[in-house]
């Protein structure tokens, strides 16, 4: 309980000094009305390799409200990295829209994609983590390096330490911690700048049943607090568990999206 | 930009340079043996240019006399010269007082001229002076023509091979130093590039939470800077103090040659190969970095 309140306090200290970083918290109402009001809006969006002509997405069409936990199913090479990748504007759809947070990603300037990725916190199967930091340094660092005050750095970094629970392990360094501690640490880390939306692939990919739990134990808290979640995993388990939104995507088509899914379709 | 930032800048090259300490050795060295030749080719040509350009304004003509010239035709010679319409001044000059000149302007070595013995090679000679510089050639031929003259030596002779050998030292070192530019920034670019490799999951993480490019990339822009700041310092520093030691003993032993002085020269000298190691370490790095920012 005392955990989740320190989340909610984090939420709300973003409403206060959006202003601060760089115009990143602003919203383009336009932008935002063109979104349907939604966080998150793709609309047709296809996506073709051009290295080698693979339809990684087909007419996908998708809105995420704000608040929402939504997991990405499906094989590998389903299409489920591309959308993430789309989102983040690693890579640039095709055809179609996608607005993330007020902003048109598509048509996205060099010069803006900072600014999107500020608003999005990124967390990966394999941690990483940065192996000559230590574990507060490691969180640290995403914020010097968008410029953060000096003095919210501290404030901040402990907040989220005792978010995933990590306080006492500040000074250790990456390899002296186990797996399941090392995405703590990587969640730590994506949170630690208050993004709108935090997007994980394969987040549990490494993990045995029991971290794997308490990870997304975190997940919850950091939902219930206001955060939008966005889960690519494989994991039957916790998606059956969770019973949050399922979009099931084959062959870059979205096959199935259940308000309160399960891993596989039906019942 | 903030001071913070800054400060995070000059911690991230500093810990750049001292982890690939032997890199960053090479690449200093690099930039300063390059600026090194650059500024002796520099030194050499300025030098060069300004001895041609003090002889060439010099308008005198010396008509050295075949020996053993009976005085009738000496006079002969003196008149004819004077009579030309171009001759400010005719100064007949023994060859008792050409040694005596000689001896005089060697100074502290004249003993050299006591293998001479009793001897004395040097010739009897006409120190004409013309009232143009211009004119200094066409007279010079007309006094060679006269009878009882040997040779005519004038400034402008020397200073006319002394133009060539600098036109050609400087289209030589000019080769030099593109060729040694390139090299250098083959090596800084090289440097930064391992320093990006190094980091290559620390830029990706910088651009995963949202870092701008130019934060991205001023560190290794200033890494590069920062290398060719110090081979510029480095070579202006060795430069200087063989500049000064080499006027100093040039002034000792060759008092009338004319170079030139080191105070304001060599300040902007050092300027120039510092400015010069900083373009080319900032280009270095931005070769490099084209690469590899495009995440």
């Amino acid at each position: 309980m005392i955990i989740y309140e320190k989340v909610s306090r984090s939420v709300d200290l973003r409403k206060f000094d959006g202003k601060r970083e760089s115009g990143s918290f602003d919203i383009d109402y336009d932008k935002f009305i063109l979104a349907g009001g939604k966080l998150i809006h793709l609309k047709n969006v296809t996506k073709i390799y051009e290295q080698n002509g693979v339809v990684a997405l087909d007419d996908v069409t998708i809105d995420i409200n704000a608040g929402e936990f939504v997991f990405l199913v499906g094989t590998s090479g389903s299409g489920k990295s591309t959308l993430m990748k789309l989102l983040m504007h690693e890579e640039i759809a095709t055809s179609g829209e996608i607005f993330v947070d007020g902003r048109d990603v598509v048509r996205l300037s060099r010069k803006e994609v900072p600014y999107l990725r500020r608003s999005l916190g990124v967390i990966f199967q394999d941690h990483r983590l940065l192996e000559d930091k230590t574990v507060y340094e490691n969180i640290a660092f995403a914020m010097q390096v968008i410029e953060a005050p000096n003095k919210t750095i501290k404030h901040s970094v402990e907040g989220v330490l005792d978010i995933v629970g990590l306080r006492d392990k500040a000074k250790s360094f990456p390899s002296q911690l186990s797996g399941g501690e090392q995405q703590r640490v990587a969640i730590a880390r994506a949170i630690v700048n208050k993004p709108q939306i935090v997007i994980a692939d394969e987040p549990t990919g490494n993990l045995d049943p029991n971290t794997s739990r308490e990870i997304m134990d975190i997940f919850k808290r950091i939902n219930d607090a206001g955060t939008t979640i966005i889960m690519a995993t494989h994991d039957k388990d916790i998606v059956n568990r969770m019973q949050r939104r399922v979009i099931a995507i084959e062959n870059g088509k979205i096959i199935r999206d259940q308000l309160r899914g399960r891993y596989a379709g039906g019942r | 930009m903030k001071f913070q930032t800054i400060q995070y800048y000059f911690h991230e090259v500093f810990v750049s340079m001292v982890r690939k300490r032997w890199m960053t050795f090479a690449s200093i060295g690099t930039v300063a043996v390059s600026l090194f030749v650059l500024g002796v080719f520099l030194i050499l040509i300025m030098n060069m240019t300004k001895m041609a350009s003090s002889l060439e304004s010099q308008v005198q003509i010396s008509a050295y006399l075949v020996d053993g010239l009976t005085p009738e035709n000496r006079a002969e010679v003196e008149r004819m010269t004077r009579s030309l319409s171009t001759v400010a001044k005719v100064e007949y000059v023994t060859k008792e007082q050409a040694l005596i000149t000689l001896q005089e302007r060697l100074g502290d070595q004249k003993k050299i001229l006591d293998a001479l013995g009793e001897s004395n090679p040097l010739p009897n000679y006409f120190l004409v002076t013309v009232k143009k510089a211009s004119d200094v050639r066409r007279t010079a031929a007309a006094i060679a023509d006269l009878y009882g003259v040997e040779e005519v030596k004038y400034g402008q002779d020397v200073a006319a091979n002394l133009f060539d050998l600098a036109h050609l030292i400087r289209v030589f070192g000019f080769i030099l130093m593109l060729v040694l530019a390139l090299a250098t920034i083959f090596i800084i670019s090289n440097t930064i590039r391992l320093t990006v490799f190094a980091r290559r999951k620390e830029i990706a993480i910088m651009k995963y939470v949202g870092a701008t490019d130019e934060f991205i990339r001023w560190p290794f822009v200033l890494e590069g800077m920062v290398l060719g700041f110090i081979g510029g310092s480095l070579s202006a520093i060795v430069l200087s103090s063989f500049y000064s030691a080499m006027s100093a003993k040039i002034y000792k032993t060759l008092a009338f040659f004319p170079l030139i002085e080191q105070t304001p020269f060599m300040i902007y000298l050092t300027f120039a190969l510092i400015i010069s190691g900083m373009a080319v370490g900032i280009l270095g790095s931005t070769v490099s970095l084209k690469k590899f920012l495009e995440v």
